[in-house]
């Protein structure tokens, strides 16, 4: 097997270490890495020397990925609710209670009372056979999962602009780019090695980076000029800058009507953002708005970097939008290191929306309601009638499910009970469910919900391919045996898809299953394993001899001309108010992952950070006679939490920023489930809470 | 408990005995074993050999039949890794020309996390690893010096009986690097090209065939094995190898004055400006400390479930807030330009105050492996440019 060097110790000390070459399970960077194994055991993981994204180094996740692998609290075997408590059961039993009750529920209710969450955390294959099983075995096309919570917004806004949802550049592009305008991305914290090249380009060689961020993250420190709008008024200062272009003749006139339409609407639209204007809505002093659309608009090799603070609000769409809109007005995407760069997050979220884990698309965004699309599928999976309507998002199933409407719910590898906004209501909904499938590596916080927990093969402990960021396919590899009786997560659906006697998903490897995709999608028509040695290809890549495509819409956009898409401002949801005074947002921290099921396992990550804060300003924590370490209750119309302050100017006075990381003080209690009206994604970067101190002379309050 | 505590790592006995008890008991048991790992060119009687090139893959294949032979193979992707041979068929990926291995070998012997003890019910079982006979085929100079300082760490002030059983069977086999990185200063820290003590055998290419060079009797009675594939080395051939030493020393194009870079640290000459920049510079993945050929320090967790698991030490590091955040919350070192500092001077001044040698080998790997380009040559470098306070 090609990548993996097998070294079995044939003398006394029976040592057999092997090291495999693989790809990181963290973020959308996709480090190649290598895993050591010994025995059953991972001790130890490193960086790849060659591969294009980690060039011999990692971030401290990434250094630490073996240690979670073989934590004694792993699930080893499937478990079935029994008078109220879960308890070990066979393979057997478990796989035919699942598809058992999933049938029944589609049989008595109808196959939209069924919903099914893929996984971001999953391998390319597994996704694709969620959303086979979803669509060819239950005829529903209820499938979603967490990019609904992250890039929903990129997925609708820049398909429509570009005709491609995706990162338009490679990330060793970035090593050329020669200015960098970073909105709503920490990106030294999230994606450490794209971080690490931006900060390299502008102390080593000069370029220059304007952030454009509320909050006072690391990279400000390298920024030629910080733009520090108010949260959720995206639209008007990049629509300000769009003014401040046009007025000064700084658009590019040829590119424009070469390769775009409907700039007209867009000069009309943007004539109103003077940066006057645009300083009362943003806070942003209009000098500051004219120097940065000169730097951005004049220089050569410009990339535009976005990530969750662009597109978590309920104008996310437009927010995605109006970024395209600058890019095209200043000729800035189609070219090598210039273009529009959204930002990943997990591992194989590119790959997960990239295999149609999406309610309105098979793989490769080839849309259910075109008949030749559902043909095609339907002749390959040997099944009729595969349903035409679009089916619901993450946000509408849990509302349904709350509703009644949505009975049976098998989820794979997320953990909605923390990681989606106004989690009470998420969990309201988990327990009205008539039947919840939860599929994982641990026993989550959504797992305690569930009537059958399915316990899975972690990433090193399978073979596959994830989809970084950069839209590189690239493949992990199986370094040890999944723990106790876990089996991976394309062998357990296969199982789920059997038992309902459905003969279409009887796979030998995950490699047959590629095979499978390639020939029904046209991105991925060249993909094959013994191609994606050894450090993978990137999509478009439609034929066996296609090299990949480093960057996109070269020459020509997608869908043929880029479509100018004006928007307007309008302010977010919830706002602060007399009762509820200051603004939340929330997010991630360098050292943690997501719900922290992997990350706070591992001793070095969990030790820097062990618990839960709420930054504040320390203007606000004086006026309020709080101290760092004080443990203050913060409460949203929704719920209330009880957490440590961590004094910090990195907030502005009147936000706060508190990370979803932990159970204990589960920020997502808090969060709005206001949703942007097409791509239905919540606005996790603003809503109002109040804090209140909890210690008032010595007493507890 | 899933964190566990939070330790520095020191040099002394006790505090050794503090943080692995049952390490410490265990040699205890055993008695202390004396083993010689390092011998010198003085001990023992210089003899020069030569080994065709053509000879290499029958020497290692035959060598692999009663030992663990690790060597340089090229894996996907032109990635080169010290790993175990397993067939034959592998030495076609042998590379003895490589420029750096990503990792240094001291995770043969100090692996990034290794098991110590299990325990159920109250009773405690070692889970100390079997001795094996290894070879470590196509060391360089730098690697062999680092794991020699390693060695000192973990045997010299206590014994680790981990590391020992890991590491007591061992021959090493220097290749002398004719292939430097660009981000390799050994010529400045005297640890390289070639090394002059301390390892078993040492090989200097002279194009068909390489020079061997003796330096213990371990090494005498490996080749005494394979007595037929091994010639005597003309006096012209010995010529010649100094000729290659001295021509892989000019390779070495990275120049850094060392010299002056420890007087300075030893004399707390170092200004704060420095720091400051690299402090804020750092992004704390560790890099530099994991890939480092004589970093040492680990922290102890332990795993458990239902009262049964067992206790695990890992590599750590002087750049992460926790490492020295005292249980109290007070941390000596809390603000990132005093551990940037601290890593600075652990290896240019304690480790030279300590045992006179300096715990840096001039390997560049902290440079290499450090996503901004920060690394222990450019310290010195900016020091050393820079004007003394006095």
């Amino acid at each position: 097997m090609k990548g993996v060097v097998c070294l079995v110790g044939k003398f006394e000390g029976e040592r057999s270490v092997s090291r495999i070459l693989t790809t990181c399970i963290y973020c959308g960077c996709g480090c190649g890495l290598y895993l050591d194994a010994d025995q059953g055991r991972i001790i130890g993981s490193y960086p790849s020397g060659n591969h294009p994204v980690s060039r011999g180094a990692l971030c401290v996740k990434g250094w630490n990925s073996y240690e979670f692998v073989n934590k004694l609290d792993r699930l080893t075997k499937p478990l079935i609710r029994r008078n109220g408590r879960l308890e070990e059961s066979g393979w057997e039993e478990a796989l035919d209670l699942v598809s058992r009750r999933l049938l029944e529920i589609g049989d008595r209710t109808g196959p939209d009372s069924l919903a099914f969450l893929s996984s971001a955390k999953t391998t390319n294959e597994e996704n694709y056979l969620m959303m086979k099983l979803a669509r060819a075995v239950f005829r529903a096309n209820n499938i979603d999962h967490c990019a609904r919570l992250c890039h929903a917004s990129t997925v609708v806004g820049l398909k429509a602009a570009f005709g491609s949802g995706a990162m338009t550049n490679s990330i060793e592009e970035f090593e050329d780019a020669d200015c960098f305008l970073v909105t709503g991305s920490d990106t030294t914290a999230q994606h450490p090695l794209i971080g690490s090249r931006i900060i390299n380009a502008v102390r080593d060689r000069s370029a220059a980076l304007i952030v454009a961020d509320p909050r006072n993250i690391e990279l400000v420190k390298y920024a030629d000029i910080h733009l520090r709008q108010k949260n959720g008024t995206d639209v008007a200062w990049i629509n300000g800058m769009m003014n401040v272009i046009i007025e000064e003749g700084l658009h590019a006139s040829r590119y424009i009507e070469e390769r775009t339409e409907g700039f007209a609407k867009l000069r009309e639209v943007v004539k109103d953002y003077t940066p006057g204007y645009v300083e009362v809505i943003t806070g942003i002093p209009a000098y500051l708005l004219v120097a940065s659309a000169r730097i951005y608009a004049r220089s050569e090799k410009a990339m535009i970097i976005y990530s969750m603070g662009i597109t978590q609000h309920v104008t996310g769409v437009d927010n995605v939008k109006s970024l395209a809109n600058l890019a095209m007005l200043t000729g800035h995407v189609g070219f090598r290191s210039t273009g529009v760069n959204p930002l990943r997050g997990q591992n194989n979220v590119q790959g997960a929306c990239d295999m149609g884990a999406l309610p309105k698309v098979f793989t490769g965004y080839q849309s259910v309601g075109d008949k030749e699309v559902r043909e095609k599928f339907e002749a390959v999976w040997g099944v009729k009638d595969l349903p035409a309507v679009p089916g619901l998002t993450v946000t509408e199933i849990f509302d349904r499910a709350r509703k009644g409407d949505v009975r049976g719910l098998y989820i794979i590898g997320e953990n909605p009970a923390l990681s989606d906004p106004d989690s009470n209501r998420v969990r309201v909904a988990l327990q009205q469910l008539d039947f919840l499938v939860v599929q994982d590596i641990f026993l989550s916080e959504t797992a305690e919900y569930a009537d059958v927990v399915l316990p899975a093969a972690g990433f090193a402990e399978k073979d596959g391919t994830f989809t970084n960021t950069e839209r590189r396919v690239q493949r992990i590899r199986k370094a040890i045996d999944p723990p106790g009786e876990a089996r991976a997560d394309w062998e357990i659906i296969s199982g789920v898809a059997e038992r309902c006697g459905y003969k279409g998903m009887r796979y030998s490897s995950p490699s047959e299953i590629m095979d499978e995709i390639a020939e029904l999608t046209p991105i991925y028509g060249g993909m094959r394993y013994d191609r994606l040695e050894p450090f993978g290809l990137q999509w478009p890549c439609p034929s066996r001899d296609h090299p990949g495509t480093p960057y996109l819409h070269k020459g020509t956009f997608a869908r043929g001309k880029g479509q100018f898409m004006p928007a307007v401002y309008i302010a977010p949801d919830e706002l602060p108010d007399q009762e509820y005074s200051f603004l939340l947002s929330t997010g991630r921290v360098y050292w943690h992952w997501h719900t922290g099921t992997m990350t706070r396992r591992t001793s070095t990550l969990d030790r820097e950070v062990p618990e839960a804060y709420v930054e504040l300003h320390p203007r606000d924590a004086e006026r309020m006679q709080v101290i760092g370490g004080e443990e203050v209750r913060v409460s949203s119309r929704r719920g209330n939490i009880e957490i440590r302050v961590k004094i910090t100017e990195k907030v502005k006075e009147g936000s706060v920023f508190i990370p979803f990381h932990f159970k204990e003080a589960a920020a997502n209690i808090l969060t709005n489930p206001a949703v942007d009206p097409t791509a239905k994604i919540p606005e996790y970067k603003v809503c109002a809470v109040k804090i209140e101190k909890m210690i008032k002379c010595g007493k507890v309050v | 408990m899933r964190e566990g505590c939070v330790v520095e790592v020191g040099f002394s006995e006790p505090v050794a005995r503090y943080l692995c008890p049952v390490t410490v008991a265990a040699v205890a048991d055993r008695g202390r074993q004396g083993w010689v790992h390092r011998s010198t060119i003085d001990d023992i009687n210089m003899n020069n050999r030569i080994l065709l090139k053509r000879n290499i893959n029958e020497l290692l294949a035959r060598s692999a039949e009663a030992r663990e032979v690790y060597l340089p193979l090229e894996g996907p992707g032109g990635d080169v890794q010290f790993l175990p041979l397993q067939e034959p068929k592998e030495l076609d990926n042998l590379n003895l020309n490589y420029d750096q291995l990503i990792i240094p070998p001291k995770n043969i012997g100090f692996p990034q996390l290794e098991s110590l003890f299990e325990f159920k019910d109250g009773e405690i079982n070692p889970t100390v690893p079997v001795p094996s006979r290894h070879i470590l085929f196509g060391l360089r100079a730098c690697d062999l010096k680092g794991i020699l300082f390693v060695d000192d760490f973990f045997r010299k002030n206590f014994e680790d009986i981990y590391y020992r059983h890991r590491t007591e069977g061992r021959l090493t086999v220097v290749v002398g690097c004719t292939s430097p990185s660009p981000n390799c200063f050994c010529t400045s820290t005297s640890t390289g090209p070639f090394i002059e003590d301390g390892f078993d055998l040492q090989l200097v290419d002279l194009g068909e065939r390489y020079l061997v060079e003796v330096g213990s009797e371990n090494g005498e009675r490996f080749i005494g094995e394979f007595e037929e594939l091994f010639l005597d080395a003309s006096k012209d051939e010995i010529h010649h190898s100094g000729e290659v030493k001295v021509t892989a020393a000019k390779a070495v194009t990275l120049k850094v004055d060392f010299k002056e870079a420890i007087r300075r640290l030893t004399e707390d000459d170092v200004p704060r400006e420095i720091y400051e920049e690299i402090a804020e510079r750092c992004i704390y993945c560790g890099g530099c400390l994991y890939v480092c050929p004589t970093c040492t320090c680990f922290n102890l967790f332990d795993d458990m479930k239902e009262g049964e698991g067992a206790r695990f030490r890992n590599w750590d590091g002087c750049v992460f807030e926790g490492y020295t955040r005292e249980a109290s919350g007070y941390n000596p070192r809390r603000d990132k330009c005093s551990r940037a500092a601290r890593r600075y001077e652990h290896k240019l001044k304690y480790d030279y105050q300590e045992t006179g040698i300096s715990g840096c080998v001039g390997c560049g790997r902290c440079l290499t492996s450090c996503p901004v380009n920060i690394g222990i040559s450019n310290f010195i470098e900016q020091l050393t440019g820079l004007d003394s306070k006095q």
